[in-house]
């Protein structure tokens, strides 16, 4: 079975929760302000960045 | 050695000594203080809400001493900068996200602690990327030999790269201290203070420069004779074990044409190779093949047995080539004093760690009693381990045959 590449699984997931926190913001279920939003989308490109050196040989 | 200063070690966590990950008493250890103001200092910064991120974070980069780090995250080329720029948005994201929250000191604080952290790592990574550091000192026991001097370690010529490093992280560091100037008002009084102080450093500056272009010329000459010095020794130390070597073959065997032609040819090949600093034909690659080399070589030259068990392997590298030259030397003695004993060599290499035994049953000697221009024991062998960061250790009395150990550390796994 092929191993799933690490970068791209947290590109993945980072992007569907970040996805889905947007989704719940214009349902109106989150009310997402730049204060909260800036840190998640920190937090989302640094874990891809992060992945990606950390998986460079 | 009394009154020298304590060796700097890399910096370590340190399992033994440990409350929790070692983090704490591993930098205390590396600085030289008490580990109970380190874990002071991070119960402090846990308080203020920075402080348990910053020990996982140290915790997962420090190497455990005689270990890895959990996450090897020290790399090169474009992963390096992936990888910082990917720690420092993660990092950026946590302060966000405190300062959200309401979990935050205030700004004139955490901003300028940000940037010295970010300076402070920036030093402290090129400080750590010098040359493995010379962990030894020539043990002496009681029947040890007498140690030549020990050259100083030579600090690494800074890539640029690395000046770029040091000048980012000098200039972060400077930059915190203006924001925190800044921000507390306290700005105005700095520059009065910093005036005054650059004034007094230029009028000292044009009083004192005579002396101290002085003295940067007389350390920069004294560091050049330094390197020549080491230079002469491990050329006197090459030629002692190869020509020197050869000649005292020839002459016990001048009734021999043949071998003595033989003789000459190989150390020609040999001489040749090391003047042109290209690798000798059939040279070993690995120090356990390389020691078995020099165990046949001196076993066809004395006619005495040379058994050597090896445990493990390591690289041939410049250090592991100092090595086996220093075991041959050690192989070579025992063979020519050692009363025609068989000579045993037990070499072992784990955890970074070379260690090599040569043992024989011969007579013995007193190593205190070697005269001084016995290059062989305190050039080829103790001279020449020192030179390279490793030690040597001679134990040996009259009738209780000698061994010789010589032990590299910290080296690439």
């Amino acid at each position: 079975m092929r191993r799933p590449d690490p970068v791209a699984l947290v590109a993945g997931l980072g992007i569907a929760a970040l996805g889905a926190l947007l989704l719940l913001d214009n349902e109106g279920t989150l009310h997402l302000r730049f204060g909260a939003l800036a840190p998640i989308t920190f937090a989302v490109v640094g874990a891809i960045l992060l992945a990606s050196g950390l998986s460079r040989r | 050695m009394e009154g020298s200063p304590a060796p700097l070690h890399s910096l370590r966590r340190d399992p033994e000594h440990r409350v929790l990950g070692g983090v704490c008493a591993g930098i205390a250890a590396r600085l030289g203080v008490d580990p109970l103001i380190i874990r002071v200092a991070f119960v402090a910064a846990a308080v203020g809400g920075f402080g348990i991120p910053a020990y996982l974070i140290a915790w997962a980069l420090i190497p455990a001493e005689g270990g890895r780090a959990p996450v090897a995250i020290f790399r090169t080329g474009r992963a390096a900068v992936e990888v910082a720029l990917g720690v420092a948005l993660l990092v950026l994201a946590a302060l966000f996200a405190m300062r959200e929250l309401g979990m935050w000191l205030s700004d004139a604080v955490v901003w300028p602690l940000v940037l010295i952290a970010a300076g402070g790592a920036l030093l402290w990574r090129q400080s750590m990327g010098g040359p493995p550091e010379a962990v030894a000192e020539v043990a002496r026991p009681v029947a040890a030999v007498p140690a030549p001097p020990r050259p100083a370690p030579e600090p690494a010529e800074p890539d640029r790269a690395g000046r770029s490093r040091t000048g980012i992280g000098i200039a972060l560091v400077v930059a915190a201290g203006f924001a925190f100037l800044q921000a507390t008002g306290a700005l105005g009084a700095a520059r009065d203070v910093l005036l005054a102080v650059i004034a007094v450093v230029v009028v000292l500056g044009v009083i004192l420069a005579p002396w101290i272009v002085r003295l940067v010329r007389s350390l920069t000459e004294e560091r050049a004779e330094r390197i020549r010095s080491q230079e002469r020794a491990e050329v006197a130390a090459h030629l002692h074990d190869s020509v020197l070597q050869t000649l005292a073959m020839v002459q016990r065997r001048a009734d021999d044409p043949q071998e003595v032609a033989q003789l000459a040819r190989r150390q020609e090949r040999e001489l040749r190779a090391w003047l042109s600093d290209r690798p000798v034909p059939g040279r070993a690659e690995s120090l356990a093949a390389a020691l078995e080399a020099a165990a046949a070589e001196v076993e066809e030259r004395h006619g005495v047995p040379v058994e050597v068990v090896a445990v493990g392997d390591s690289p041939l590298d410049d250090a592991a080539e100092a090595l086996v030259g220093a075991s041959r030397e050690a192989m070579t003695n025992a063979a020519k004093f050692g009363g025609g004993s068989s000579v045993d060599v037990y070499a072992e290499s784990s955890n970074g760690r070379v260690q090599v035994f040569v043992r024989d049953r011969g007579p013995g000697f007193d190593p205190a009693a070697l005269p001084p221009d016995r290059r062989g024991v305190r050039e080829s062998i103790v001279g020449r381990m020192r030179r390279h960061g490793g030690r040597a250790t001679i134990t040996s009395a009259p009738g209780a045959g000698t061994e010789v150990e010589l032990v590299l550390e910290g080296r690439e796994r």
